[in-house]
């Protein structure tokens, strides 16, 4: 009965999370991206692949898009190529992939403990119970510290030619930074029209936030949402 | 000159070294001239801290020779620096001299009172009187007499002292910000020990720089080959009028040699003694003079001999692209004090400081280095991007007179911004990128937290791990306990051998059916009362259930029971089969009521 369960669970899970939630097309995303690429809008490009790869991260397409924009981004900052396109992993998994193999993992080793404690001798039974949740609890663990991260500082891509990054007004007056189309930052605390930008975990400054797309609004810039067409500076919403 | 004759001794006390004039002395003979002792102490004032040598000088006539220990002297320190001895025969007569010197460090300000050393041989003796040193911190600031200025201690030619120290500037007359480069040197013709300690003076109106680290080399003096250290650091002025550079203080340890007192002693052997000696220059005057009237304009105060170079880093660029102009000024002079000069446009539409570095040329006999100044500038249209003259103004005071030096203008040219595959470098790669895909999907959200379903589960997933954890560990508890144990065998007996007899007594073997109710009913029994009842006759069985404390009614009811069923296993055929299903289940009852009474 137990195992029946768990079949149940891991084929109706992937499916009703994902009905769930505000889907957003992996393919309209790539399409976009491409489009963004071949134009030569290198910020746009990377913003778009960067959430098309969110949701299908085992594309070969996407990543190989990716990887180009990505070295073009290198090229126009004049810090050489970094690779170039890789092959698509068949292990990469989605957030939503991950979560459900988090949650189906932990079930799995709950009914294990379960199945031990109803047996005279199960102590084998119970370890491995304990072992296979355990494995399930730290990944939960390990997506919920990056969902948490994300929702703090929000992934984000430059997408204007260029991006200064200055102090606010009311901090000490420092040399302001330039940032170019296509660098990947992440987003702090907002203030008007100004975002504070972070890279490699430190602020560096604020800069406009019509400069700047976040991963996680990708979907509003293509074509089919009918938002803004790609290439076109959008603006961030307030976080 | 036999026997104990030969105890006879002269013990002196001295002062450190032999050649300070500073220095005071205690001496002592014995009526017959035969013991001697002298005391010497050098200087007469230290500071708190500071060293005085002593030195203590014994001269005895004959082998035996004494030691002379020094007293415990109160908030003083006393260290032994070495000891030299001589032995002389003259004309039958042995002599022997021994020279003990001891560092004298007080701890405290005031008057320290050495006192009087003796020294006794058989019947000779002799006593030196006491010594005084005066310790106070005005004698710590001011250096012995004759090291200042360059006259060492113990300077054996004339005029040729040891070691002496000299402060030199390279002009006594300089402008205002000009470089003054000061020299200070350390000539020593005896061993300095260990390193060397610098203490730099004070120049109260001085942009001081040094040059580099310690340079050594040797040097003639007045004919007498020296040792040079050599501390050069580069000053310049800040204020104009007379500037004093004050007296700089060098510490170091030298070894001194001290000479045996008979030079005619052929066993002689000179003694090598570390000591700490002070020497500071004198101070040295710089006239400084204004800068001549008449800057031109653009002047910010650059003095020196300096040379400009403007570098831009590409003559064409895309509009939003910035474009980096460089100004380099190199030459001799207080290059960390210059102003950048400024570079401006004409047509960008924003600008913003890169950055500056200074790198500091200290090898050289002057301080020189090189200044870059970066600025980016961002035009947003196509067209051109002027870099305006940049413009960089000093004085000279080689030539005395101000010099100035002008860029060219440099003209950007500024394409439309990148867009396209024609466009520039970023097209250029060779790297196709994949082709758009037809059809649509997979769909999924943007966002990286779980879903209100994965949550759920997860949940779930929890409380279902910690309710198995309790609910197994409830089981192993309940395992370990003996009346759980009971329970579950008197359960395995109604549930097993009951239905079995049941069954039999429905076949029609009700003899078996009986047998099997009386021996589970033995069974069950005595796992009510915690017993073992197979196997025991009537008697024997009565009286353990007893012991257990069954009651007698209990006991009775049990013996009737058990008597129905052994009658029923020898009773006629017809009447067997009823009464074997009424017995089974009595005894059924029964062992069910034994089950729950356990469990209460």
């Amino acid at each position: 009965m137990i195992r029946t369960i768990a079949v149940i669970l891991l084929l109706v899970l992937p499916s009703v999370a994902r009905a769930e939630r505000d889907p957003a097309d992996a393919s309209v995303l790539y399409n976009a991206g491409t489009e963004a690429l071949r134009r030569g809008d290198l910020g746009p490009a990377v913003a778009l692949l960067l959430a098309a790869q969110r949701i299908d991260p085992r594309a070969r397409d996407i990543r190989t898009n990716l990887a180009i924009a990505r070295a073009r981004v290198d090229e126009s900052q004049g810090s050489g190529d970094h690779g170039g396109a890789r092959p698509a992993s068949p292990l990469a998994l989605s957030a939503a992939e991950s979560w459900n193999l988090a949650a189906a993992v932990s079930l799995l080793g709950a009914a294990l403990l379960w199945a031990a404690a109803l047996r005279p001798r199960g102590r084998a039974l119970a370890l491995l119970g304990a072992a296979v949740f355990g494995a399930g609890a730290v990944l939960a663990l390990m997506l919920t510290l990056r969902a948490r991260e994300e929702a703090r500082h929000s992934e984000a891509v430059v997408v204007s030619p260029v991006l200064d990054v200055a102090p606010a007004p009311e901090e000490r007056p420092t040399s302001p930074y330039l940032l170019a189309g296509g660098d990947e930052v992440r987003l702090g605390r907002s203030r008007g029209d100004l975002v504070e930008v972070r890279v490699g975990g430190n602020s560096i400054g604020w800069a406009r936030r019509s400069g700047l797309w976040r991963v996680s609004d990708a979907a509003r810039y293509t074509a089919r949402s009918g938002a803004r067409s790609a290439g076109t500076a959008g603006r961030i919403d307030g976080s | 000159m036999t026997g104990r004759g030969l105890r006879r001794a002269t013990v002196v006390v001295a002062l450190a070294a032999l050649s300070f004039p500073s220095s005071v002395a205690r001496a002592n003979t014995s009526p017959s001239g035969k013991l001697s002792i002298e005391a010497k102490l050098s200087p007469e004032q230290v500071g708190p801290g500071d060293a005085a040598t002593l030195t203590v000088e014994v001269t005895s006539e004959g082998l035996n020779l004494p030691e002379v220990p020094l007293p415990q002297i109160p908030n003083v320190a006393v260290e032994r620096a070495g000891t030299a001895q001589n032995l002389s025969i003259m004309n039958g007569r042995v002599s022997r001299t021994s020279t003990t010197m001891y560092r004298i460090i007080p701890r405290k300000e005031g008057t320290v009172t050495i006192p009087s050393l003796r020294v006794t041989v058989g019947s000779e003796t002799a006593e030196t009187g006491t010594l005084t040193l005066i310790v106070s911190r005005g004698a710590a600031a001011r250096p012995p007499t004759p090291l200042r200025g360059g006259m060492p201690p113990g300077s054996a030619p004339s005029g040729t002292p040891e070691i002496f120290v000299k402060a030199s500037v390279d002009r006594s007359r300089v402008f205002w910000n000009e470089q003054v480069v000061l020299r200070l040197r350390l000539y020593s013709r005896i061993d300095v020990l260990g390193d060397v300690d610098w203490k730099p003076p004070s120049a109260n109106g001085f942009w001081t720089e040094g040059l580099g680290p310690a340079r050594q080399g040797r040097v003639r003096v007045n004919g007498v080959d020296y040792a040079v250290m050599e501390i050069p650091s580069a000053l310049f002025p800040t204020r104009v009028g007379a500037l004093t550079i004050g007296r700089a203080r060098i510490r170091c340890r030298v070894a001194r040699v001290i000479q045996p007192p008979d030079p005619w002693s052929m066993l002689a052997i000179p003694d090598v003694v570390p000591e700490d000696v002070t020497l500071d220059t004198d101070p040295v005057t710089v006239t400084v003079d204004p800068l001549p009237a008449g800057a031109p304009a653009g002047f910010e105060g650059a003095v020196g001999n300096y040379h400009l170079a403007v570098h831009v880093d590409a003559l064409t660029a895309h509009a939003g692209e910035p474009v980096v102009a460089r100004a380099t000024i190199t030459g001799t002079g207080n290059v960390s004090s210059i102003r950048d000069p400024e570079i401006r446009t004409r047509d960008a539409s924003r600008e913003y400081v890169v950055g500056t570095s200074t790198r500091v040329d200290r090898n050289g006999d002057r301080l020189g280095g090189e200044r870059e100044h970066d600025m980016a500038f961002v035009a947003d249209q196509p067209g051109t991007l002027e870099i305006l003259p940049v413009r960089f103004v000093w004085f000279d005071p080689e030539a005395r007179g101000y010099r100035w030096q002008s860029s060219e203008p440099v003209t950007v040219r500024i394409e439309p911004a990148a867009g396209g595959t024609e466009t520039g470098r970023v097209a250029g790669q060779g790297l196709a990128p994949a082709v758009p895909r037809p059809g649509s999907g997979p769909r999924g959200s943007l966002s990286l937290g779980p879903s209100t379903t994965n949550s759920f589960f997860l949940g779930f997933s929890a409380i279902a791990f910690a309710s198995a954890v309790l609910a197994g560990g409830a089981r192993r508890r309940r395992s370990r306990d003996p009346r759980w144990a009971r329970v579950r065998l008197l359960e395995s007996l109604l549930s097993r051998e009951l239905d079995r007899a049941r069954s039999l007594a429905a076949s029609g073997d009700p003899a078996k059916a009986a047998a099997l109710a009386e021996q589970t009913l033995l069974l069950g029994t005595g796992l009510r009362y915690d017993v073992e009842l197979t196997g025991l006759a009537r008697a024997e069985r009565e009286q353990t259930l007893r012991a257990r404390r069954a009651g007698g009614e209990e006991i009775g009811g049990l013996e009737r029971h058990l008597d129905a069923l052994h009658a029923i296993a020898y009773a006629p055929p017809e009447t067997r089969r009823s009464d074997a299903k009424q017995a089974v289940a009595a005894t059924r009852r029964t062992l069910e009521r034994y089950r729950r009474e356990i469990a209460e």
